[in-house]
């Protein structure tokens, strides 16, 4: 039954992909701009540019050139950037792997950032911690990423002088290295995906801890931290995972900002900068890439809403 | 004779005003205070202000705080004070008129396709589950892109990229309202009646949602000046001499130790106008016995 179910969305997420990755195309494909005479310089002829776009099949029709496009991507081909002639296999792994880092270590931060401030929200309920959250929670929300990345440099960075104000790495850097140089855009996206998930399981925890058995519980004289440690908090996870999945989309176009304040080396950076060039294969698979994480962590959550609560499998 | 019948409703109006004022908290009235300010700013800011905001060399570049200007000056020596005001103008208006369209096409569309139903409403929300599942900033970039330099620092553009990607959104958040409403018998009743989509839209439909709507305007509103100075920041937004204060950040960054108040400015007036934003919804949703719902 909930195999089916699985099979259902996991059929429709991949349509989504293909028209997804058909409506990318598009937009790529009309980026203006002349891409024979921006590869070949100036001072090409006007037969070079011929024969060049020919190479690119730019002389067919959009549609074709998307049939055989979609056609290499799905047998692994994503082509060749057009700027440093590279595979766009090889490009975007290394920021890809830059990006799955960062965002990793934003995710350890995330958390327990997350766990602790929304127990002391719910515990201290219309208290002073508690009110202390919601304003924070409240400005944090309000904050765009290049401002609070900004901030954060301005009082690490600048003044404090503890942290690098660019998270410049390369490939031979060791761990430790690397997590200082990242330390403060992993904050930042911390920062940004934790405030949506404190308010929310803070509000999940009050419920669970006003309802019947959590009160029984209390009744019965077990001791409060383990209330919440084994009755509250297992029970109010579980609509917490689906803003925590929401988070993980969130990512995917706050790594664009984030990794830009800081000048690091990820998906997010490469996009903004190959748009810049108009490297369109590159584009188009970090686009797609983008996309293709986001109905994942979607359909994630939606298979772990099910399997946590039966009810929704019958819709 | 006309007058009773005016009279009536208005009265009605305001009782439903005044219950709503009773239960609209203190941080959301001072909040819409605040807002209030900044429109007023919006308006007469061109009236007062100590420079023009385009006007180059009015101090040294990158130069402090001072009486002449009050948070410095920029790199080519503009008021950043001035600018700061006149930017207040392009994000409100940026702001409030892409969200507002975007609510009435979005609610219009997920309204009808709730009530109609059938293969129209299955294919029109395949098509924006499809484009929600480009991540909003990511689709809003290719959009910006594909409209190539010419079209790139135009408003209008601005506007249509946040309508396209907030459309969408509030379109399949209005559609699941109307699937609920149109098995209630006022409904039916309409129906019945053989009234046109069109009018039961409008005259059933709407008004049982204006509170929902109302709610998700708020909270699209109040993340759409991130949006925008999101874009500025990057590039893809407002253009050179605008004082778009996402554009003002990103050219005033590498003053940040010598005159940070060039950037503190422009991120304070950011984020003191999305909290206020917020907290206004905040309000309005608790009045209407309502909950927000933000999602990243």
């Amino acid at each position: 039954m909930i195999l089916r179910l699985i099979a259902q969305r996991l059929s429709l997420a991949v349509g989504t992909l293909l028209v997804v990755s058909a409506l990318v195309f598009f937009f790529t494909s009309v980026l203006p701009g002349d891409i024979a005479e921006r590869v070949l310089g100036r001072e090409s002829t006007q037969q070079q540019r011929q024969i060049f776009r020919k190479h690119l099949h730019l002389d067919r029709p959009v549609w074709e050139r998307y049939g055989v496009w979609i056609g290499d991507v799905a047998r692994g081909d994503l082509g060749r950037s057009l700027v440093n002639d590279e595979t766009v296999t090889s490009t975007i792994g290394t920021s890809a792997k830059n990006t799955l880092f960062l965002s990793v270590f934003a995710f350890l931060l995330y958390i327990p950032v997350t766990l602790i401030m929304a127990t002391v929200a719910a515990l201290f309920r219309g208290k002073l911690p508690d009110s202390l959250i919601s304003v924070v929670t409240l400005v944090g929300l309000s904050v765009p990423e290049f401002v609070l990345g900004t901030l954060l440099i301005f009082g690490f960075a600048v003044k404090l002088s503890v942290a690098p104000a660019l998270s410049i790495v390369s490939p031979g850097d060791g761990l430790f290295t690397r997590l200082h140089a990242t330390v403060l855009p992993a904050v930042t996206l911390m920062v940004a995906m934790a405030v949506y998930a404190i308010r929310m399981l803070r509000d999940n925890l009050i419920d669970v801890l006003d309802s019947e058995y959590v009160r029984m519980a209390t009744l019965k004289g077990v001791p409060r931290w383990r209330v919440v440690m084994r009755h509250a908090l297992p029970n109010s996870l579980g609509p917490a995972l689906n803003v925590t999945a929401l988070n993980l989309t969130y990512l995917i176009g706050g790594v664009v900002v984030v990794e830009t304040v800081f000048s690091y080396p990820g998906l997010g950076k490469l996009l903004i900068d190959s748009i810049s060039v108009r490297d369109v294969p590159v584009v188009e698979v970090t686009a797609l890439l983008a996309s293709g994480v986001y109905i994942v962590a979607n359909l994630v959550a939606d298979v772990l809403a099910m399997v946590l609560n039966p009810r929704l499998r019958t819709s | 004779m006309g007058a009773t019948a005016v009279e009536l409703p208005v009265a009605v109006e305001r009782s439903r005003f005044h219950r709503f004022l009773r239960r609209f908290p203190m941080s959301a009235r001072l909040a819409a205070l605040l807002l209030i300010v900044y429109v007023l700013i919006a308006l007469t800011g061109p009236l007062w202000t100590p420079y023009d905001p385009f006007q180059t060399s009015t101090g040294l570049p990158f130069s402090g705080s001072s009486g002449a200007h009050l948070f410095g000056t920029d790199i080519l020596g503009r008021d950043v004070f001035s600018r700061v005001v006149y930017g207040t103008r392009d994000v409100l208006y940026l702001a409030l008129t892409s969200t507002f369209l975007a609510l009435v096409i979005g609610g219009v569309i997920g309204l009808a396709s709730g009530l109609v139903g059938g293969w129209i409403d299955e294919l029109l929300m395949r098509l924006f589950e499809t484009i929600i599942s480009i991540p909003l900033l990511v689709l809003a970039l290719l959009a910006i892109a594909a409209a190539g330099p010419k079209g790139s620092g135009n408003s209008l553009l601005l506007i249509g990229v946040v309508v396209l990607v907030y459309a969408p959104r509030i379109a399949r958040m209005a559609r699941s309202v109307a699937v609920d409403l149109v098995t209630r018998d006022f409904v039916t009743v309409a129906r019945a009646r053989g009234e046109p989509v069109r009018s039961i839209v409008w005259r059933e439909l709407t008004p049982n949602a204006a509170g929902v709507l109302l709610v998700e305007f708020g909270v699209r509103a109040g993340y759409a000046p991130i949006l925008i100075s999101s874009l500025g920041f990057l590039g893809f937004g407002a253009r050179p001499p605008s004082p778009e204060w996402g554009l003002m950040i990103s050219e005033n960054r590498a003053a940040l130790v010598t005159a940070p108040l060039t950037v503190l400015a422009p991120s304070v007036a950011l984020a003191l106008l999305v909290i206020s934003l917020n907290l206004v919804t905040d309000g309005i949703a608790r009045a209407l016995g309502r909950t927000v719902e933000r999602t990243p």
